[in-house]
């Protein structure tokens, strides 16, 4: 079959979804140092250990590779880092995970069923990093690499003092833009 | 390839209104239009346009690798100097991308032809990915389609997956903008938010014009935050003009598309992949165009022109056919490969890849050889052809 198997809407729509009165749809995403800490912050602990034991699995891989454990304690802090083998009898040092993801569509403020989840490492500053989107297994896109780069997490947003709006938009026409 | 007659789903306003598709009808003229749709082998499908796509995008992708290491290529697309080292680090980063529409003519019988691809702001996304998947489903279930049709359209699956991949990685908040007033512009970005959704990503919306930016030039939503990473459904090289484009390259903001999108949603590209892959069956003859008499048998476009706006065209009969529209600036040149007609319609195929896979079309159609704005959408089906029986 060349089309999606379904296709459906969940806040375009008027109409019910699964049969269920979806106008109270939100999405939660956490970062979560421990199952604990996330039952008590969800309430799901099905969700919270399925969540930790992916992410788990997953920074086998996609954790950041390093050559000796000096290399490794130097970023992620002393004891934070263990010997892995790749299988085929090359090993390196990598981070323990200190953390995970886990994001999830909310329907009524009940979890659906699914979620993604990712590993979290906390550097030796404290700042919070997780793997690039490059180490995921999407088939989407080609060339999915592993020991990919990893990018900070700001759980909590950046503010500053706006000076000025409506620096864009002014080549619009009636009918936008799109191509 | 056939165009064949179907009639409508008695229904199928209703079911755009309560699917929040409000731009079936623009300016009282209609754009959906299921009085007809087009029926494909599936070998049309996969031999003639799924596996042409893949290997144009691949090909593309190489060119940006080329352009990025090349002043005089960054020259030939009339890339504004300021913008040029931003956009190779963006390549070398290779920050994510999301997806692109290639357009094709093509009718059944020859290789299909590459117009342009519209990879920074393509737009019939909804329609294509969500409308047209439910007329076929409605459709089958009313017994008007051959049992076991199909369609070439995994555009939604593939979003949802593609926003998996890349959103975990990207700095919060995300929000997705559109220019304002645009009805179809605010329709594709709201049905782009409701597939990162379901994908688990928090994402918020915005307009364009209420972009901010700080004292210390960092861009800021409605509450002060300072955007993460911005979806917009807005062209580059219109943003590279405007007062807030100088802070761009040093502003840490997240492109979707990415900056190096610039360089693939120029028309520039062609000229470029044709000297690359001169004579390759799906690319037509192109050049960067040095002005003067448009010789019969070519195209002129403009590096940056959208909806089928200011272009000419200098038929092999001699015919000279002109739009109007807002853009100028540096051009290239094609060789003249018109539409066929269908029944007195002439259909461009609008192919999809996200991420890296072409995973969909549709189809647009125009009384005119140039595909306007004022084109219909008209959906397509898989139907395979009754075997045993040879007309000759």
């Amino acid at each position: 079959m060349k089309r999606s198997r379904t296709a459906a809407l969940l806040l375009m729509s008027t109409a019910p979804l699964l049969l269920t009165a979806c106008d109270r749809n939100q999405s939660r995403e956490g970062l979560y140092t421990s199952v604990e800490a996330c039952v008590a912050q969800t309430n799901d602990s099905a969700s919270c250990n399925e969540a930790f034991a992916k992410a788990k699995q997953e920074s086998l891989a996609t954790a950041p590779r390093f050559a000796n454990r000096e290399e490794c304690e130097a970023r992620y802090g002393a004891q934070q880092c263990a010997e892995r083998s790749d299988g085929n009898n090359h090993s390196f040092f990598g981070p323990l995970m200190t953390g995970f993801f886990l994001s999830q569509m909310m329907r009524n403020g009940v979890a659906t069923n699914g979620f993604n989840s990712a590993p979290a490492f906390r550097d030796s500053n404290g700042g919070w990093q997780r793997p690039a989107a490059d180490g995921a297994s999407g088939g989407v896109y080609r060339g999915a690499n592993t020991g990919t780069g990893m990018v900070p997490v700001t759980a909590t947003p950046d503010r500053a003092v706006t000076s000025s709006r409506s620096g864009f938009g002014r080549s619009s026409g009636s009918r936008g833009f799109g191509s | 390839m056939r165009r064949i007659a179907l009639a409508e789903r008695s229904d199928w306003r209703a079911k755009a209104a309560d699917c929040g598709f409000g731009f079936h009808t623009i300016d009282d003229a209609p754009y959906w239009d299921e009085s007809a749709y087009y029926a494909f082998s599936l070998r049309e499908i996969e031999h003639d346009i799924e596996a042409p796509s893949e290997e144009l995008h691949a090909m593309a992708l190489d060119m940006v690798e080329r352009i990025v290491g090349s002043e005089q290529h960054m020259q030939q697309l009339a890339i504004p100097e300021p913008y040029r080292d931003w956009i190779a680090q963006s390549w070398r980063e290779r920050q994510p991308h999301l997806y692109g529409r290639m357009d094709f003519a093509y009718d059944g019988s020859a290789p299909a032809k590459l117009y342009e691809l519209n990879y920074d702001t393509p737009t019939s996304l909804f329609e294509a990915a969500f409308f047209q998947w439910q007329w076929l489903e409605d459709q089958l279930a009313r017994g008007q389609l051959p049992a076991g049709s199909d369609q070439f359209n995994s555009i939604q699956e593939s979003l949802v997956e593609a926003f998996g991949t890349i959103a975990r990685g990207i700095a919060r908040p995300f929000h997705f903008a559109a220019v304002r007033d645009s009805t179809e512009d605010q329709g594709t970005i709201a049905y782009l938010r409701d597939c990162a959704l379901q994908a688990g990503i928090d994402c918020g919306t915005l307009a364009i014009e209420d972009i901010g930016i700080s004292e210390d030039g960092r861009f800021t939503d409605l509450d002060d935050n300072v955007i993460g990473c911005l979806f917009k459904l807005y062209p580059l090289e219109d943003m590279f003009r405007e007062t807030f484009g100088p802070y761009l390259p040093r502003a840490r903001l997240q492109l979707i598309e990415p900056p190096w999108k610039a360089l693939l949603s120029n028309k520039g590209i062609l000229p470029l992949l044709w000297e690359a892959h001169r004579g390759h069956p799906n690319l037509l003859p192109a050049e960067f165009d040095a002005g003067g008499e448009l010789p019969r048998g070519w195209v002129r476009k403009p590096l940056h022109s959208r909806e089928g706006a200011n272009i000419a065209m200098h038929l092999d009969d001699g015919r000279e056919l002109r739009t109007d529209g807002p853009y100028d600036g540096p051009c290239i040149r094609q060789a003249c490969h018109p539409l066929t007609a269908f029944d007195g319609h002439y259909p461009l195929i609008g192919s999809w890849v996200v991420g890296d896979r072409a995973c969909g079309i549709g189809i647009r159609e125009d009384s005119s050889l140039v595909t306007q704005d004022s084109a219909r959408f008209v959906p397509h089906a898989i139907v395979e052809e009754a075997r045993g029986v040879l007309i000759a």
